[in-house]
């Protein structure tokens, strides 16, 4: 080994490691995360996506446009309370949640396998619960960085809105839970597909699926529920009616006859439809993160908002309300079929009386019912809470190492 | 020195009989391999036999199929953490957090090792001075040559100073000058009581470096046979001459067994002292010797002995 003497003077030995105090023994294969670990994990996806000077130019951009915009609605915008402001600035802060952090969560595993800056970490004490919430946590908090971005939109609306802080606290919240669900959804794709491209596209999917799938689903489980009811409707038998009758009729004048006379009928072969049970299948409705969030919002009262210090219902409120009606269902009324009786109609209408129709509703009150009917987000937040844990579930075990499993078509690094 | 001590004095990598498949392909078929601690080992073979699919389950980050394996006296599939956070592993891909900066990606490592802020932080500053990146400690890792992040990558292995290094592929994209450095780090880890194992296919380099080597298969380590081979190929010499007729009759003549190669006659010696006075016995014969030495890297000429290798 004459080679070796030729060679340069070996370079300084680094000092020895630490004393190993610092470092205590590990027994087994641990995988909880650990405050330190999802910290240090957390410091470490944030730094690696620090803006660069360009990225911090558009930020500052993109604060400017909403500082503006803000100042401009706050000039243009009539006197009074009015809450769409307010709904649209947290639908704005929801929809670029959904969007920018489960795009960064969906490529930050296969992507950093792929670029091999996994398997480092790994390695080292870090577990796998470690990394699953440290990657969870940045890009949930970058989604949280563009709400304090608009925050001076949101104040401004805010108290224009009608709403009382602890509400807006409350929705606020309730949007960062869903945030941090899509982010969780979009990291376990990137922990089951091998490429960013397909675990950014589930992702996205998925986010659809919960936004628009529900309301579809909806509307086509309608007919499952549908009960048929017969058109039961009477109205003047034109055929039978007397020349006098048929000229009073006609010239709509009562002088001469009795409206009470007119032969009255029902159609022998009636008109049949159906009326959907939606009290069973509104459950589906409940579990869309967007009406989660509007069941969150507070309770306008189409009757009283005025005199409770309120705007006039607004986007949430609405929402609320149709959501409501779905609950509710169909009334004893609705689901006696039409009932609409013309030859009572004319009576009234002589005798000048209203006439509600064969159902007999009373349209305001119900508008009244739906719009303060109790409040139901229990099940979104269920499903949330089941597709946050289920998703952090399926990361930390797809993180384990020794791997079992590889993705298809992967390395390990 | 305490009873587990000596337990792992004895082997700090031992595995037997280790088998791993992805689906229906048979990554590593059969591997049994020692590393006793202060030695380097290489591990050879051609592209896909398996090498670091094995490096991979010694590291602890891949389930073995079947076979058993201990690092650092502990199991990797009961105590995979505590193997892991005996081993410092440089993978064959380079990867790097191209956004941070040699120091900080130094220092964020230490601290996955759970050592304190200021510790790793000392620790990478002196690791990126032993791998010669110190005037790259406050730039960006992206600004790295390829052989500038092997050395980062190596670096970065030896922050929670393991005690049984996995080295996969280091010299590739190295220039000569770094891979010198290399290999004289390589042994003054060794000599510090490190086990080392190292994957390469520059086997002129790792004659240099290694007290031991293991080939590898289409999944099977080679164990006495291949151990046969490289302990022959050490043996073998070249002998060049101005008339190489002369010397296969002066061999034939003395009884002499040699190969008759295209590149001239091998003789096989025993040992450094036999070689010379072979020479001299060439000589006293009148045979014109221009050039006598080892007839090239054992390592190599085993691999190429292989016949099952060639595809």
């Amino acid at each position: 080994m004459t080679l070796v003497d030729q060679n340069p003077a070996p370079a300084e030995a680094p000092e020895p490691a630490p004393a190993s105090s610092a470092r205590p023994a590990i027994r087994g294969n641990p995988w909880l995360p650990t405050p330190r670990g999802v910290w240090l994990v957390t410091g470490i996806e944030l730094r690696r996506r620090r803006p660069t000077v360009k990225g911090w130019i558009f930020y500052g951009l993109l604060v400017a446009v909403i500082l503006g915009l803000g100042i401009l609605v706050a000039m243009v915008s009539p006197e009074g309370l009015t809450s769409i402001p307010l709904e649209m600035v947290l639908v704005l802060v929801l929809g670029a949640g959904m969007l920018i952090a489960p795009s960064l969560a969906a490529t930050s595993i296969n992507g950093d396998s792929s670029e091999g800056v996994l398997a480092p970490l790994q390695m080292t004490r870090l577990t796998a619960g470690d990394l699953a919430l440290g990657k969870l946590l940045s890009s949930w908090l970058i989604a949280f960085f563009v709400l304090l971005t608009i925050a001076p939109l949101m104040v401004y609306a805010f108290v224009r809105s009608g709403w009382h802080g602890d509400e807006l606290a409350i929705v606020l919240a309730a949007i960062l839970l869903v945030v941090l669900t899509s982010t969780a959804i979009g990291l376990a794709w990137s922990s089951l597909a091998a490429r960013a491209v397909a675990s950014v596209s589930l992702a996205h999917l998925t986010t659809g699926f919960l936004l628009l799938g529900t309301l579809l689903t909806f509307v086509f489980t309608q007919p499952l529920v549908s009960e048929t009811v017969t058109d039961s409707s009477r109205y003047v038998d034109y055929e039978a009616l007397t020349d006098e009758q048929r000229a009073a009729y006609d010239s709509w004048d009562w002088s001469e006859v009795d409206p009470a006379t007119l032969p009255c009928t029902t159609d022998t072969d009636p008109w049949e439809y159906g009326v959907a049970h939606t009290e069973r299948t509104a459950w589906i409705v409940l579990a869309n993160p967007v009406v989660m969030i509007g069941e969150m919002s507070p309770i306008v009262s189409y009757e009283t908002w005025e005199e409770d210090g309120r705007a006039a219902p607004g986007l949430f409120a609405e929402m609320h309300a149709s959501v409501s009606g779905w609950r509710i269902g169909p009334s004893e009324a609705d689901l006696a079929g039409q009932q609409w009786d013309e030859c009572a109609m004319l009576v009234a209408d002589v005798n000048g009386e209203d006439y509600y129709g064969g159902s007999g509703g009373d349209w305001e009150a119900e508008q009244e019912e739906r719009s303060t009917y109790d409040r139901a987000p229990w099940i979104g937040l269920g499903v949330q809470g089941v597709l946050l844990l289920g998703s952090i579930w399926i990361v930390v075990a797809r993180l384990r190492v020794p791997y079992k499993k590889l993705r298809q078509g992967s390395r390990v690094a | 020195m305490t009873a587990t001590d000596t337990i792992v004095a004895t082997s700090a990598i031992s595995a037997h009989g280790v088998a791993r498949a992805f689906g229906s392909v048979q990554a590593v078929a059969d591997a049994t391999l020692e590393v006793r601690p202060g030695t380097v080992t290489a591990l050879i073979g051609p592209n896909g036999c398996g090498k670091t699919t094995l490096m991979l389950m010694l590291a602890g980050l891949l389930r073995p199929d079947a076979g058993e394996i201990r690092v650092a006296g502990a199991d990797p599939r009961h105590d995979s953490a505590a193997v892991r956070a005996a081993i410092g592993w440089m993978p064959d891909q380079l990867g790097s957090w191209d956004n941070l900066t040699c120091l900080q990606t130094l220092t964020l490592m230490g601290r996955g090792y759970r050592l304190h802020k200021h510790e790793a932080r000392e620790r990478g500053v002196g690791l990126l001075g032993m791998v010669h990146l110190s005037e790259f400690a406050d730039r960006p890792t992206r600004v790295l040559s390829r052989g500038q992040k092997q050395r980062l990558s190596l670096a970065r292995a030896l922050m929670n100073d393991p005690q049984v290094l996995l080295l996969d592929e280091p010299a590739n994209g190295l220039d000569p000058r770094s891979r010198i450095e290399l290999r004289t780090l390589v042994r003054e880890l060794a000599a510090d009581g490190k086990a080392v194992l190292v994957s390469s296919h520059v086997l002129a380099e790792l004659d240099e470096m290694v007290d031991d080597a293991i080939f590898m298969s289409k999944g099977r380590t080679l164990g006495d046979e291949a151990a046969a081979k490289v302990a022959d190929a050490k043996r073998r010499y070249r002998v060049a001459t101005l008339d190489d007729a002369a010397l296969r009759e002066v061999l034939a003549e003395g009884g002499v067994p040699f190969d008759d190669e295209p590149s001239g006659v091998v003789v096989r010696v025993g040992s450094e002292e036999e070689a010379f006075q072979a020479l001299a016995w060439l000589m006293s014969r009148g045979v014109k010797v221009h050039r006598f030495g080892p007839a090239g890297s054992a390592l190599e000429q085993t691999y190429m002995s292989m016949e099952e290798e060639r595809r």
